[in-house]
């Protein structure tokens, strides 16, 4: 079988019935692809010998550190790095699929205009310098028609060179900027800052009692909790695990409790309830720390366990037991706070209601406790940028579209027409995307896009569709033909993270360490990095005076000098040294080791001291949050019950897991071989009903989409739910491996807004289920 | 050149001349013809596998790594040596009734044997690293070195047997060499045969085809094999009406046969009942697989009635029929290929390792390793059918068969 | 003279069928994108119980490097040998892929290599041990789930946990005595 010219996999398509004289197929031309095997194909450089570099990954969020085995110039294989003690010196499956991106067959490799209608797949391959003038005159263009820069929206994804797109934006001065965190963690982060200033992690490596709700860290690979809370997990310590689905993270658990969707939060209050009535909270902690017990205990009073068994399905004994057990292991307990939390309305006030638990126990900054994240000083460069009188409010802020909020009792008080915390920076892509259709209160009409993939990451496909229709230009800078590149005007590649120089970042955390990227072999396609992207965009916009006439003349002479010249003229290893000017020696040892550290330990209760003020209005831990009475919203978690589907349908509920990162890795094919296509996990007694079993196709159906997906019938998840993992169901051909196989989330997925933070509320939506 | 010499020469080619007999009555040309086309579609099909690899072309895989090439080969090569059995019988025991077609039988067991290497040739990945290196570096311990070892031999001892069976003038000495050479031929294919069984009786890891169950099996269905092939042959070669002389030759072989069938018969239900009988782990689910599994059909249609049931009725119904004999011989020839390819397969079934989730292994609904046969297997099979019914048939129209009187 | 002897400890209890060693080993010994294609596995064991008590274990895998060694007992050209360490390795020029070691292997530890035309199967990454360097998925492994080590040598983190823990072993009724051992408590 052939796929775009690539042969895959020998396996026979066998006779069903198997028997010895039934006649078998043969697939002609079944050899496999030769190329990606590292070893036996000829290096493109003639380059001999072998070498050992030390980089960092980017398969995913948390930048391990290897050291990449070059041999003959032929990446060959990536090796954990000892000393990235963050990541405990692993790399995942990703992580060591990586290898294959430079050599991906599919990858972009020249600068694509579109030539055909939107979505044709018909280009022309032009050069940098073209696609570069290209944007810079489209910058221009929308700049002059509108008088609005913000008629330009830059969105853009997680990654070492996004601050240098962020560089390109500055230059350019649209503040509409959308990034991924209203579709992952904004609200974990609003929820957990709300009560401590600030997101904390978790010390698995010493606590003695973990609640994890949902958060598979078996899975879904967070350094360095995957690892911990398995390979550390001390003596006699507890995992209590709650999660609708029997994860690998419920099999490594010392309790899972299928919890019912959506109710994790009377579970928590059940925890606070007992702890506040059985006095087993740390009163010295909360007296010298806290603000607002008196009303939270006030709140909590109703909400006993017996209550939230009503609620959350979980035995009122077992809430009590793990109460008591939270309480004694304290402060070396853990209500984790996970990181994709885009699930529900009323997400944060869930998140904060772990803080809160967190508080009382005094679990704060303690070994095994919840601690602040420590970083390590590396200088940012911070250049500033012409200030551009033609600019505006952020769309998603500007705009009056009103929030989708599911109808119940948790909607009430919420926020309608905007989002309480927006991210000045991140955007809330819910509204964002509603705004621009809607084109309240003014256009958008160009997107510049660096790795983000909406079309398949924001909730309602068919909506993201809708407003691409607005959008006249649209340029996406990414290393494969993901969707969003393949809907473009413009596609510009961009070299993978093994063939380019990265800046130095702080990996911040309970153990900081610093790691930066440098090739490990040339750009096999001869593609350019964002940094050389933005240079030469942004030296064709210096050469068109309309870009340029609303800003200060003094302004604009010092960013030339500042930024294009000191930063873009000069190449990245210069960044790197100035990033680390303070720390002699410090350059040479990340170039050798991949990594700057100042300690591989963890220090803790730097805030636990009176003279401490925690970033609240109040100074304090506010368990009751001042800010959030004042605009309306609820001071103290309250709980309202989620709505249920209606007979017949099921919550759709996502999850992640270890073999792909959102859409970005599912055409690599040794992650393709892993896991082929996407199932969708349907209760045992639930398939029965409907008449289907592991292996039928079925119809699922939302009110905004369906797709047609393959049936996992299975005792690994409640009756209620259904799930099926994301990054399938394809609409880019050139993502050939998984192109139209299985089925896409956001195709599915209604586009529920959880209006505190602005994240996505993604496990709000209900499906049928039909056999195909 | 000497004069003795020319004259040696030419007495060397006016006996090959007088072995060579053209206007035969055998109404053989449409078997050879039928033989081209199946050796020419074999032909291209090996062509085919060694541009395109046995990997891509052929559907035996990681859970059922032997297939039809081997069963196919097996089903030859023992065929050959109880051919060649019985040959000795014959020539060295004094069986008259088997002496009086030796040209026939030992012609038909080499050819039949050249017919085998064919299928081993295209299973082996690298046959000729396979001569190299089992002299090199031989593993003495290795039952596959061995069979090596032996079918060389064998095809040796054939070659020589053939001399003589074809020496213009035999003298009392030829006569008592090709005696010998019979015994010998006997000896190393029962050795071979049985050693053949060993290279699957040897693997403890698959418990049906581990023990002392397929050597012997071996050895008595290649007997019975020789018979019915030879009752066949003689019933082609003579317009399925045999000459009275050999008669008593063919009720002889009959004999054979349906001795054959019954000693087959005994061993199918020891085999059966000691891997039924409480479940033993791997043989019950192989048992299980050719009784009432994925191989039923070919057990039960192919191994049970073609190579048991018919030809045993037929023979016991023949009255002395050299007809029936030779439909018995057919029936069974076709029956016991089913039997050659079932065991080895149904051996390979019972999976090494669970088929879960992330094992890697490919198995069915009921667990079992899967296996069907793809189109080149089935074309490298046609070769080996191609080629040995071109090799014989053109034996039996070019050259003299008859076995010459004894003095 | 103590003879060095090769072997591995795993605690099952800890892996999270991550597939990190999987996918490290084929990019390590260049062993091709297949289905058939792989030295190492991740097995998820059956669901036991059913909804809502349940549990579920992986057993990662490889070659066993059988102390009693079938594969190379059949191999007609010595192709399959085994070193003074108990590693057990194949000589990719010497194979026939006679595939009388496939059918030996209680294990389906091996499979025909699409880059050697020859057969294939785990080496405990034997290139990477003059280098002192750990098998490739040994050291991948976020919770490094196997211990590579000498069992001879007592010091050994390997040696040490088999001495500690109770273990078991793969299909020990073949007698192929396994270098593999897992970690029962
Ligand atoms: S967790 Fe895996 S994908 Fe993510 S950075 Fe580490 S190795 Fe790469
Ligand atoms: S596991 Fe299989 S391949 Fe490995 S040594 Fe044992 S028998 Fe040989
Ligand atoms: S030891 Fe090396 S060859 Fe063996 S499974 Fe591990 S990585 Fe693969
Ligand atoms: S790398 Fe370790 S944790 Fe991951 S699957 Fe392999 S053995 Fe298990």
């Amino acid at each position: 079988m052939t796929l775009s010219g690539m042969n895959i996999s020998r396996r026979k398509f066998l006779a069903a019935s198997g028997g010895v004289v039934a006649t078998g197929l043969v697939a002609a031309n079944l050899s496999t692809l030769k190329a990606v095997a590292g070893g036996h194909a000829s290096a493109p450089t003639g380059e001999k010998g072998e070498k050992h570099i030390a980089s960092s990954c980017e398969m995913c969020v948390n930048k391990c550190g290897f050291f990449a085995h070059v041999v003959d110039g032929r990446l060959k294989k990536l090796n954990p790095n000892p000393k990235f003690f963050k990541s405990r010196a692993m790399l995942c499956a990703r992580g060591n699929a990586g290898a294959e991106e430079p050599y991906n067959p599919e990858r972009l490799t020249k600068p694509l205009l579109r030539v055909g209608e939107r979505g044709e797949g018909k280009w022309k391959e032009i050069s940098y310098e073209e696609a570069f003038k290209l944007v810079a005159e489209k910058l221009k263009e929308f700049k002059v028609k509108n008088e609005n820069r913000c008629s330009v929206a830059f969105a853009s994804s997680e990654g070492f060179q996004e601050e240098i797109f962020q560089y390109l934006v500055q230059s350019y001065g649209s503040t509409n900027t959308v990034r991924h965190p209203t579709l992952c963690l904004s609200s974990v982060i609003q929820g957990w800052s709300s009560v401590y200033g600030v997101y904390p992690d978790a010390d698995l490596k010493n606590s003695k009692f973990v609640i994890m709700f949902g958060a598979n860290r078996a899975e879904a690979i967070v350094t360095p909790d995957t690892i911990d809370f398995v390979k550390y997990k001390p003596e006699g310590a507890k995992l209590i695990y709650l999660d609708p689905r029997f994860t690998n993270t419920a099999a490594k658990a010392d309790k899972w409790f299928p919890v019912k969707p959506g109710t994790d939060l009377a579970f928590v209050l059940g925890v606070i309830n007992v702890i506040i009535k059985e006095k087993l909270y740390d009163a010295a902690f909360v007296e010298q720390f806290c603000d607002g017990f008196a009303d939270l205990e006030a709140m909590i009073a109703p909400h006993t366990p017996e209550w939230a068994e009503k609620e959350c399905e979980i035995p009122a004994v077992e809430i009590r037991w793990v109460a008591r057990e939270f309480a004694k292991a304290a402060p070396a307990a853990v209500a984790y706070p996970g990181r994709r939390t885009s699930w529900y309305v009323n997400d944060v006030y869930f998140r904060r209601a772990c803080a809160i638990l967190t508080a009382i126990c005094g679990c704060w900054d303690a070994p095994g406790g919840i601690c602040p994240k420590a970083s390590v000083p590396i200088k940012n460069l911070d250049p500033l940028f012409p200030y551009f009188e033609m600019s505006d409010d952020r769309i998603d802020v500007a705009s009056t579209v009103k929030n989708k909020l599911p109808k119940d009792k948790r909607s009430e008080n919420m926020p309608t027409d905007s989002v309480a915390y927006l991210g000045e920076k991140d955007g809330s892509w819910l509204r964002f995307r509603d705004a621009i259709i809607a084109q309240d209160p003014y256009p958008v009409e160009a997107m510049i896009v660096y790795k983000q993939n909406f079309i398949e990451a924001v909730p309602n496909r068919a909506k993201t569709m809708e407003m691409l229709k607005k959008i006249k230009f649209m340029a996406v800078i990414d290393i494969q033909m993901t969707e969003v590149a393949y809907f473009a005007d413009l596609v510009i590649p961009e070299s993978t993270y093994l063939e380019r120089w990265d800046s130095v970042h702080n990996l911040a955390g309970i153990w900081p360490i610093a790691t930066f990227r440098q090739p490990v072999v040339e750009p096999v396609f001869g593609t350019k990095s964002m940094f050389e992207i933005a240079g030469g965009i942004i030296n064709e916009m210096l050469k068109l005076p309309e870009l340029w006439d609303d800003a200060d003349e003094l302004e604009v002479e010092d960013f030339k000098y500042d930024v294009v010249e000191d930063i873009f003229g000069k190449p990245m290893e210069e960044y790197i040294k100035r990033q680390l000017a303070d720390h002699p020696g410090a350059y040479e040892q990340m170039m050798k080791e991949g990594v700057f550290y100042l300690s591989d330990q963890a220090v803790y209760g730097k805030t636990r001291n009176p003279e401490f003020r925690f970033k609240t209005r109040t100074g304090k831990i506010e368990l009751a949050n001042v800010k959030y009475a004042d605009k309306g919203l609820n001071p103290l978690p309250i709980y309202a019950a989620p709505r249920q589907p209606e007979p017949g349908k099921y919550r759709m509920i996502l999850g992640r897991h270890g073999f792909n990162t959102h859409t970005g890795t599912q055409n690599n094919e040794y992650l393709w071989e892993i896991q082929k296509e996407n199932v969708i996990w349907i209760n045992t007694q639930e398939a029965k009903k409907l008449g289907v079993v592991s292996g039928d196709y079925v119809t699922v159906k939302s009110s905004v989409g369906e797709q047609q997906v393959k049936v996992f019938s299975t005792e690994k998840i409640r009756k209620d739910c259904v799930f099926f993992a994301h990054g399938y169901g394809r609409l880019s051909p050139q993502l050939s491996l998984v192109y139209k196989k299985g089925a896409s989330q956001a195709a599915i997925l209604e586009d529920y807004l959880e209006p505190i933070s602005g994240n996505a509320a993604m496990h709000e939506t209900f499906v049928t289920i039909a056999k195909a | 050149m000497s004069a003795h010499d020319t004259e040696t020469k030419q007495g060397m080619v006016s006996a090959i001349k007088s072995l060579i007999t053209f206007n035969k009555d055998i109404p053989v040309m449409p078997l050879i013809i039928i033989g081209l086309v199946l050796a020419g579609i074999g032909a291209v099909t090996a062509v085919v596998v060694l541009v395109k690899g046995h990997e891509a072309m052929y559907a035996v895989n990681r859970e059922v790594p032997w297939g039809m090439l081997i069963g196919t080969y097996a089903y030859f090569v023992i065929t050959s040596t109880g051919l060649a059995f019985i040959g000795g019988l014959g020539h060295a025991f004094g069986f008259e009734n088997f002496a009086k077609i030796g040209r026939r039988i030992v012609v038909l067991a080499t050819l039949v044997l050249l017919a085998g290497f064919t299928q081993i040739l295209m299973e082996l990945g690298h046959p000729v690293r396979m001569i190299i290196w089992m002299m090199l570096s031989p593993n003495f311990a290795a039952p596959i070195l061995w069979m090596g070892v032996f079918y060389s031999i064998e095809l040796v001892i054939l070659a020589l047997e053939l001399y003589y069976a074809f020496k213009a003038h035999p003298t009392e000495k030829d006569h008592k060499t090709a005696a010998m050479l019979g015994f010998a031929a006997m000896v190393v294919g029962t050795l071979a045969t049985s050693n053949l069984g060993f290279v699957f009786g040897s693997l403890t890891a698959r418990p049906w085809l581990y023990g002392v169950h397929f050597p012997l099996f071996l050895v008595v269905s290649g007997i019975t094999a020789g018979a019915a092939l030879l009752m066949l042959v003689h019933n082609i070669a003579y317009k399925f009406s045999i000459p009275e002389e050999y008669k008593p030759s063919m009720d002889a072989l009959a004999k054979l046969m349906g001795g054959g069938i019954g000693i087959m018969m005994l061993m199918y239900l020891w085999k059966f009942l000691t891997s039924i009988f409480t479940q033993p782990i791997g043989s019950y689910e192989s048992a299980m697989a050719l009784i009432a599994g994925p191989l039923a059909a070919n057990f039960w249609i192919g191994e049970m009635l073609l190579a048991v049931i018919i030809p045993l009725v037929i023979l016991l119904t023949a009255k002395g029929s050299t007809k029936k004999y030779g439909i018995a011989g057919l029936i069974f020839m076709i029956g016991l290929y089913f039997t050659r390819v079932n065991y080895i397969v149904a051996g390979q079934m019972p999976v090494m390792r669970k088929a879960t989730d992330g094992s890697g292994v490919h198995a069915d609904l009921s667990g079992l390793g899967i296996y069907s046969p793809s189109i080149a297997e089935w074309g490298i099979f046609l070769l080996g059918i191609g080629v040995a019914m071109v090799l014989y048939f053109s034996a039996e129209k070019f050259l003299d068969l008859k076995t010459p009187e004894h003095h | 003279m103590s003879q060095k002897k090769y072997g591995i400890v795993l605690d099952a209890k800890n892996c999270l069928n991550c597939k990190a060693c999987t996918v490290a080993c084929k990019f390590e010994n260049g062993v091709e994108v297949g289905d058939e294609q792989y030295r190492i596995w991740v097995a998820e064991k059956d669901l036991k119980g059913t909804y809502p008590n349940l549990r579920l274990d992986f057993e990662p895998s490889q070659c066993q490097h059988c102390e009693n060694t079938p594969c190379a007992s059949v191999c007609p050209t010595s192709a399959t040998y085994k070193t003074d360490e108990g590693v057990v390795l194949i000589d990719y020029k010497k194979c026939i892929i006679c595939k009388a070691c496939m059918t030996a292997c209680p294990y389906d530890a091996r499979f025909v290599s699409e880059v050697h035309h020859a057969i294939e199967k785990c080496t405990f990454c034997y290139h990477r041990l003059p280098e002192g360097r750990e098998p490739a998925c040994v050291e991948t492994c976020p919770t490094k789930v196997r211990v590579f080590g000498d069992l001879n040598d007592p010091n050994s983190k390997a040696a040490k946990l088999l001495a500690k823990h109770d273990t078991y072993q793969l299909k020990p009724e073949k007698n192929t005595r396994p270098r593999l051992f897992y970690i029962i408590k």
